[in-house]
């Protein structure tokens, strides 16, 4: 209850903060559109002439990456913590954070969290949609909810990717290009994943669960039945991932050196 | 009288490590990692009783912040027993921090962005602060720190004095029993120094606060604090009354002159005094400085007969400095 209340509290700090600065505002949304209409371009450039791709079509694929859409708004509003390292640790943020009576990360999140990224919800939803009727697709009364679970679950999934990569900077002081290099697998996961090969395809499933952001979750809606397992574990695979990624962040608090002078 | 601080055989090593580079460098160095151990703090011991001020001093590098953060939670020591408030900062971080405040002069507590107030109503929140005790309780620190004008600009705004004054009621909200300030009169001017000292003075009598504080300024302990803990290198190396300090190892006063016409140093060696004074003569500035104990009135005297004796332009005395009493110490060994 407390954490809601102090969740709500920085989001208006944060509408207001944000609507001062309305130009940028703005500005970060129809950039933000833009790169998802780049993005779709591209697959309607790569899948026009294909009509199947491994058994999918071409409507699926603009389907998965519709619905790859919204976790991903989810993950990017709350969890684009790209800059950790350099803005908390090595500038010795975390110093502040740690004397406030809130749970580190959480701070961090709401601290960090760019709302404006929850406009591709509304991207996703127009693609999902669109691609939906193309295909015919029927809603059952108890997918809304699925949809939900499944978009959470992606959410997080994603997030303790990044979560765990912002904790090595616990430990180790040096520079890595890892994160930028997260944001490129984490675009496999809105492909199907079986187009990869098995190692790559074990991967995104199990270690960086990027596969549980797009095709596994959706695969559910479009009716693939040999994957309905996977679109059922996107909610556990979350979950798990989420709480693995946060008990590494909890160990790597104890790591914390601070900036010195 | 219950102790507010704790600390028994408390132990901080810094690992400085040499990074290798890249990506599989970054990996490598989570596995082995070349590292040579510095200890920060070594294994010190003190206790702090709840309502005292305590100035935490020492020389740059001594391990003061080190200190500082691990008694705030900030960090984990490596090795060491730790009671702050009855708790383990660390080990119950969250809960423990709702019962200090912390200020650090080098860096700001409050979000750079965000007008004070926003922050102050933030901190209102964070740390479950009613209405009530809000208002009857800041209203009086905004007053006294006069911060009234400063309310609705935002941190990065302000001069350093400005938000020095905002970080110290920020670090109140929520009325701690104990508050720590790392160099909060760090690069102030005197009048903001002396506003900050009168406010520490009055919460401390008013709540019965217990304040740590590290200070490169005598006149911040003079006013403040009793009681002073030196650390040199990580050890404690003086722990007892600020008085008997400066007795043993600051008692030396340098009064500087400087004449209107030439004087010779032997005229001034002739003057009748009942005490020994040392003449200097500094060529640099053309000034003439009289080392002299400082003993009753013997600056009063000294300062008479000179001034009689021969016309000056200035006159200044100089009072020995932390560092300087830290070096004395260091050159002759422990106290
Ligand atoms: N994060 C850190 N990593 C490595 N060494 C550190 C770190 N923080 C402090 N140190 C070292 O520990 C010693 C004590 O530093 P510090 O506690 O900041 O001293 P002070 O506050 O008394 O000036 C210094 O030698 C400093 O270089
Ligand atoms: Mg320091």
């Amino acid at each position: 209850m407390f954490y809601i209340g102090i969740f709500f509290q920085y989001v208006s700090q944060y509408m207001k903060t944000r609507l001062e600065y309305r130009s940028d505002f703005i500005v970060e949304i129809l950039s933000d559109l833009f790169n998802q209409t780049v993005n779709l371009v591209f697959i309607l450039v790569v899948f026009g002439h294909t009509q199947f791709l491994n058994g999918w079509n071409r409507d699926e694929i603009i389907f998965i990456y519709g619905f790859f859409l919204i976790p991903y708004a989810l993950f990017s509003a709350f969890f684009n913590i790209w800059d950790f390292n350099d803005r908390y640790i090595v500038k010795g943020e975390m110093d502040r954070i740690l004397t406030r009576p809130i749970h580190s990360l959480f701070q961090v999140v709401i601290e960090r969290m760019e709302l404006e990224s929850l406009f591709g919800l509304v991207t996703g939803f127009i693609i999902i949609f669109y691609a939906g009727a193309n295909l015919g697709l029927e809603l059952a009364w108890y997918d809304p909810i699925l949809f939900v679970l499944f978009a959470i679950g992606g959410a997080l999934a994603y997030a303790s990717v990044f979560i765990v990569i912002a904790s090595v900077g616990f430990w180790s002081d040096s520079k890595t290009s890892i994160m930028p290099m997260m944001y490129n697998i984490g675009n496999y996961g809105r492909y199907p994943v079986d187009i990869y090969n098995k190692v790559i395809r074990f991967m995104l499933t199990w270690v960086l669960p990027f596969a549980f952001v797009g095709v596994y979750p959706a695969s559910y809606f479009l009716g693939k039945e040999e994957w309905y397992i996977f679109s059922f574990l996107t909610p556990v695979v979350g979950l798990v991932f989420f709480t693995v990624s946060v008990m590494i962040w909890n160990q790597g608090i104890k790591k914390y050196r601070g900036a010195g002078n | 009288m219950s102790n507010a601080i704790e600390v028994k055989g408390l132990r901080k090593e810094f690992k400085s490590y040499s990074s290798r580079s890249g990506l599989k460098g970054a990996f490598r160095d989570l596995l082995t990692r070349n590292y040579k151990i510095v200890p920060a703090v070594n294994d010190i011991s003190f206790t702090v009783k709840q309502g005292e001020m305590v100035a935490y001093i020492g020389e740059n590098g001594a391990g003061k912040s080190t200190t500082i953060k691990m008694l705030t939670g900030i960090l984990t020591p490596t090795s060491g027993e730790i009671v702050v408030n009855g708790m383990n900062p660390h080990r119950e971080r969250e809960k423990f921090t709702r019962t200090i405040g912390v200020v650090f002069g080098q860096r700001s507590q409050l979000w750079w962005d965000i007008a004070v107030q926003e922050s102050f109503r933030l901190l209102k929140k964070v740390y479950k602060v009613s209405d009530e005790q809000y208002n009857e309780h800041m209203n009086h620190v905004i007053k006294t720190l006069d911060i009234e004008p400063l309310l609705d600009k935002p941190v990065r705004k302000l001069s350093l004095g400005q938000r020095m004054r905002c970080e110290l009621a920020a670090a109140l909200i929520h009325n701690p029993p104990l508050l720590f300030l790392d160099e909060p009169t760090i690069g102030l001017d005197v009048l903001v120094k002396l506003k900050i000292r009168e406010f520490l003075k009055e919460i401390n009598e008013k709540y019965n606060t217990t304040i740590l504080l590290t200070t490169h300024d005598l006149g911040d302990i003079e006013a403040l604090c009793e009681r002073v803990v030196m650390l040199d290198s990580g050890e404690i190396i003086y722990d007892g009354e600020l008085q008997s300090l400066k007795e043993n190892w600051g008692e030396d006063k340098e009064v500087h002159f400087q004449f209107v016409k030439p004087v010779q140093q032997a005229e001034l060696e002739a003057l009748p005094l009942s005490f020994p004074v040392i003449w200097e003569y500094d060529e640099k500035n053309h000034t003439y400085l009289a080392v002299i104990k400082d003993e009753g009135d013997h600056i009063s005297q000294l300062i008479s007969i000179v001034v009689t004796s021969f016309p000056i332009k200035d006159v200044k005395i100089h009072e020995t400095s932390i560092e300087e009493i830290v070096r004395n110490i260091y050159e002759t060994g422990t106290v």
